[in-house]
């Protein structure tokens, strides 16, 4: 009876907190579908009255929301891939590859990942004016072609690969370069998908350096063109509501088909991070 | 193909793993590399596939110097112990791997893929991945890969050490079979001296980096070089019976316990001895010169073996069931001429 | 004893030129951005914070020196912006890591429905900060605002949750710890699930309640993670910003009292252009960071020391 209770008292709490969690989830979304009356009405009202995409139609109308969702695709395609192929490679020569100062090279570049990005970005901004990139989405691509990170998680998976594959496929006559894409990357298929849906997750909802490069709005991926979209909507908050649904349920769809992934990618790489 | 090793040696840092092995191996042989662990042997097969470097000596194939020659050109195969094959890949994409490799057509690879499937009996596995298959039947997969550039030697890592002892018998077999098919040169690596012995044409003993002898199964089984191989070689393992020689005598550790034997006629007195003899080379002879006494009787099937000690030394000897032997039976034994030596005590070496 | 230290053997590789530029031409591709946008702005950056008057447009300054720093630690917005950063570190970082403790805890147990309550939970690591600002930030409003709604049935009178200087820092608050709950709690259910379930076994065979289990056992063996997800999530909400915008409009609190470290980075760069004072400030920033991060190396190497 007591252990009753007690597992009520725990499905109890951990429902509450649930709730709790997806709240701002469940008002974002019912207040995306509220007219103007509805949703300055007070005591608030819960649900809208009936479900209509006028509010999106309305806000894709004030502000270009599909070339700012057509930037961000075209910035996360380009930068996830970018950044995949040279990970691949780098994690395939500190890890199977013979070179003077190998060992220590990697352990400089370790120590380089606590460098925040906040610091960098007093650089970078003024190499990307520099380069006269300003305002272009390849300023928004270009500083993300390589992440130590991710070299560090698939050089982990890389080393814990067998010697003998690889002496296998030697003396078979494959070269380097074909050992690597015809067996080490198919084998690493779980991690490298860990390593990309990360990638792109951050990319997706990458905010502070698109606010640093980006002025004008064909330039603008989703979060920045969300914050901008405020001044325009701020009081109308069904249509910035519209606005950020339109954000946030790409990722949560993908959430929920690749959870396990997401999740095991943080924490494994939570802690070193 | 024929395997030349001239003097090969294998230093790493202050351990010297390999020491000056020289070898000749003919075409078309099953050798084994036999040997405790750590005696060498893998190193020795790591330098003959070029994994691993000289240190000193050469190599050569077929009278081609290979010494300094990358594993890819060396024109060989090679089965690791843990198989290595591609987890991600099916049987026949690992077969077919290395005709990928040198851009064999894709007809001639499936052909010769099933060929070579067909002889080790994976014909009727192709589809399935590594994960979905049992060890021998990923070992029977290795040596398909292995095989099926046909190489000029083909090398095996302790093939038979991760299977269960069933499995073990069977795939010697096996292997035998295959080998013997293919006619290829074929050298591998165990430490089971039962296993070398049942199948391999030659065998190569080594201890500690040093040859110790090179020759038939048989013959190390019969006239073993020393006193290692002569304790490596056979199960139940030899009896070693301590003592000297005195006019022609063996006489006990104990002292007294005294067997004259016409073999040790022309050893100088006083030498520290091993009176060495196989299980199987004792006889029961009233009027033998062994005064032994039994210990313990093990009665197995169509034969017994006992413990008899002999002037304080303890050895075991099959002995024909019919007589009945108890505990505490004093009996007198002769040897055969077959499977007896006498190796000096310090250094090994075969004086009889 | 003599030591002989031989060279090893030469690998047998091929030697062609090509072979022996592989390596590099794998890295190369790497090395360029890494080369680019993160070891040249590190010394650039350095380098920038002793530059003194630094003039961005003709990269010209007037000499070597510490003015910038000088001038970052003795100025009270400085000061102003690590103490607001302190404190939403201390509150953020031991309320989030409790609330994660009990709910990771529950979420080890065998209960049904956990995909569910996964997804619930880890949702917000996910999603844009911008997007759910917005959210929060309606849901903050005081005479419209949803939770001001709810609280009135406890009898409380609406709160000037985004207008009110002191009541902004617990909106922020709230709002960072909803943020960083789902990456705290992941972290310690992969620290509890490294826990032996024989321990919880041996203490239910000894009577001890489900309490007393998790009090004595539990959180003393999760003890370890704990701390280390401490000094991350620390790390973490040193570089606070994102959360800021979309609350406050941009603003760092409704009259800039919620100043942060970052911010104060970013008004150096981009108002005053004064981007010597901003790079000496970010090295003081990356200093508190570099403090924890050894922190946490050390503990993390104790650790796996430990398990030995």
């Amino acid at each position: 009876m007591k252990r009753r209770i007690s597992r009520f008292c725990m499905y109890f709490f951990l429902t509450l907190g649930a709730v709790i969690m997806l709240f701002p989830f469940f008002w974002m979304f019912s207040s995306a579908f509220k007219t103007t009356q509805e949703i300055n009405k007070f005591p608030p009202q819960w649900l809208p009255g009936h479900l209509s995409l006028d509010n999106f139609r309305r806000a894709f109308a004030m502000a270009p929301f599909a070339k700012y969702f057509f930037n961000s695709v075209f910035v996360m395609v380009c930068s996830v891939g970018l950044t995949t192929f040279t990970t691949i490679l780098a994690a395939f020569a500190f890890s199977r590859l013979r070179f003077p100062g190998r060992k220590l090279i990697f352990s400089l570049l370790l120590s380089l990942m606590m460098i925040p990005f906040e610091m960098l970005i007093i650089t970078n901004y003024s190499t990307i004016v520099d380069l006269g990139l300003w305002d272009t989405l390849t300023a928004l691509i270009l500083p993300f072609t390589s992440s130590i990170f991710y070299t560090y998680i698939l050089k982990g998976f890389f080393d814990s690969v067998s010697d003998s594959l690889y002496w296998s496929a030697r003396i078979d006559g494959s070269s380097n370069w074909r050992y690597l894409w015809k067996v080490m990357v198919p084998m690493a298929r779980p991690s490298l998908t860990t390593i990309i849906l990360l990638n792109a997750l951050a990319s997706w909802n990458s905010f502070m350096w698109p606010m640093y490069v980006i002025s004008s709005d064909k330039n603008r991926t989703l979060p920045w063109g969300l914050q901008v979209f405020t001044t325009e909507a701020g009081s109308y908050p069904e249509l910035l509501m519209a606005a950020s649904t339109v954000v946030v349920l790409p990722v949560i769809i993908l959430f929920l088909f690749a959870r396990k992934y997401i999740v095991r990618g943080v924490a494994r790489g939570g802690l070193k991070g | 193909m024929r395997v030349v090793l001239d003097h090969v040696t294998k230093r790493f840092a202050d351990v010297t793993a390999v020491s000056e092995f020289s070898a000749t191996l003919e075409d078309g042989e099953l050798v084994s590399l036999l040997g405790p662990s750590g005696c060498g042997k893998s190193t020795l097969l790591n330098m003959l596939s070029g994994i691993l470097p000289v240190s000193g000596g050469r190599i050569y194939f077929d009278d081609q110097d290979v010494t300094g020659m990358p594993p890819e050109k060396r024109g060989i195969g090679l089965v690791f112990q843990n198989y290595a094959l591609y987890p991600h890949m099916t049987v026949m994409g690992n077969i077919c791997f290395p005709l990928e490799t040198q851009r064999v057509p894709k007809a001639e690879r499936i052909e010769r893929a099933n060929e070579i499937a067909r002889l080790v009996h994976v014909d009727m596995l192709m589809n399935r991945k590594p994960s979905e298959l049992s060890g021998g039947q990923q070992q029977r997969v290795a040596i398909a890969r292995a095989l099926v550039k046909n190489p000029r030697l083909l090398l095996l890592d302790e093939p038979l050490s991760n299977l269960d002892a069933r499995l073990r018998l069977e795939m010697r077999e096996e292997i035998r079979r295959i080998q013997q098919r293919t006619g290829v040169t074929t050298i591998f690596v165990t430490h089971d001296q039962e296993e070398a012995l049942s199948i391999s044409d030659r065998i190569v003993l080594m201890k500690a980096g040093v040859l110790q002898q090179n020759d038939l199964p048989q013959s190390l089984y019969n006239e073993p070089a020393n006193q290692f191989v002569a304790d490596f070689l056979g199960n139940p393992p030899i009896n070693n019976l301590p003592g000297t020689v005195e006019d022609g005598a063996f006489v006990a550790a104990d002292g007294k316990a005294r067997c004259a034997l016409p073999m040790l006629a022309g050893v100088e007195n006083g030498r520290n001895v091993n009176l060495s003899v196989r299980s199987e080379s004792f006889v029961l002879d009233e009027n033998g010169p062994m005064a032994c006494e039994v210990t313990r009787v093990y009665q197995m099937g169509k034969e017994e073996m006992a413990y008899l000690t002999f002037g304080g030394t303890d050895f075991r000897a099959y002995i024909d069931s019919e007589e009945g032997l108890r505990k505490g039976d004093a009996v007198r034994l002769s040897l055969k001429r077959r499977g007896v030596f006498l190796f000096d005590r310090e250094t090994g070496e075969r004086i009889r | 004893m003599k030591k002989n230290k031989q060279k090893p053997d030469r690998e047998l590789v091929d030697r062609s030129f090509l072979a022996r530029i592989e390596p590099y031409l794998y890295l190369l591709p790497f090395f360029l951005g890494i080369a680019v946008f993160t070891l040249y702005p590190v010394v650039n950056v350095v380098l920038m914070s002793f530059k003194e008057d630094y003039s961005y447009l003709t990269r010209e300054f007037s000499q070597w020196g510490l003015a910038n720093y000088d001038k970052v630690l003795s100025d009270p917005k400085f000061a102003q912006a690590v103490g607001n950063t302190l404190k939403y570190v201390l509150l953020v970082v031991p309320i989030s890591t409790l609330i994660s403790v009990i709910v990771a805890n529950l979420l080890n147990q065998k209960l049904r429905f956990s995909a569910l309550f996964q997804t619930a939970y880890f949702l917000p690591m996910v999603t844009s900060v911008t997007a759910v600002g917005l959210a929060w930030k309606l849901m903050y409003n005081k005479n419209f605002g949803i939770i001001n709604y709810i609280l009135s049935f406890f009898g409380i009178d609406k709160i000037p949750w985004l207008e009110n200087a002191a009541w902004s820092i617990p909106s922020l608050v709230i709002f960072g710890v909803w943020n960083i709950l789902p990456f705290t709690i992941i972290l310690l259910l992969s620290g509890l699930q490294n826990i032996d379930p024989q321990y919880y076994t041996a203490a239910r065979v000894d009577g001890s309640g489900s309490l007393r289990i998790f009090l004595r056992i539990t959180v003393p063996l999760l003890a370890p993670t704990i701390f280390l997800v401490c000094i991350v999530n620390t790390i973490s909400c040193f570089k606070v910003f994102s959360e800021l915008y979309p609350l406050f409009n941009g603003k760092p609190g409704p009259f800039y009292n919620l100043y942060t470290v970052v911010y104060y980075i970013r008004y150096a760069m981009m108002e005053n252009r004064k981007y010597g004072v901003a790079a000496a400030a970010a090295i003081v920033l990356f200093g508190f960071i570099f403090v924890f991060t050894m922190i946490q190396r050390v503990v993390q190497s104790w650790m796996s020391a430990r398990k030995r």
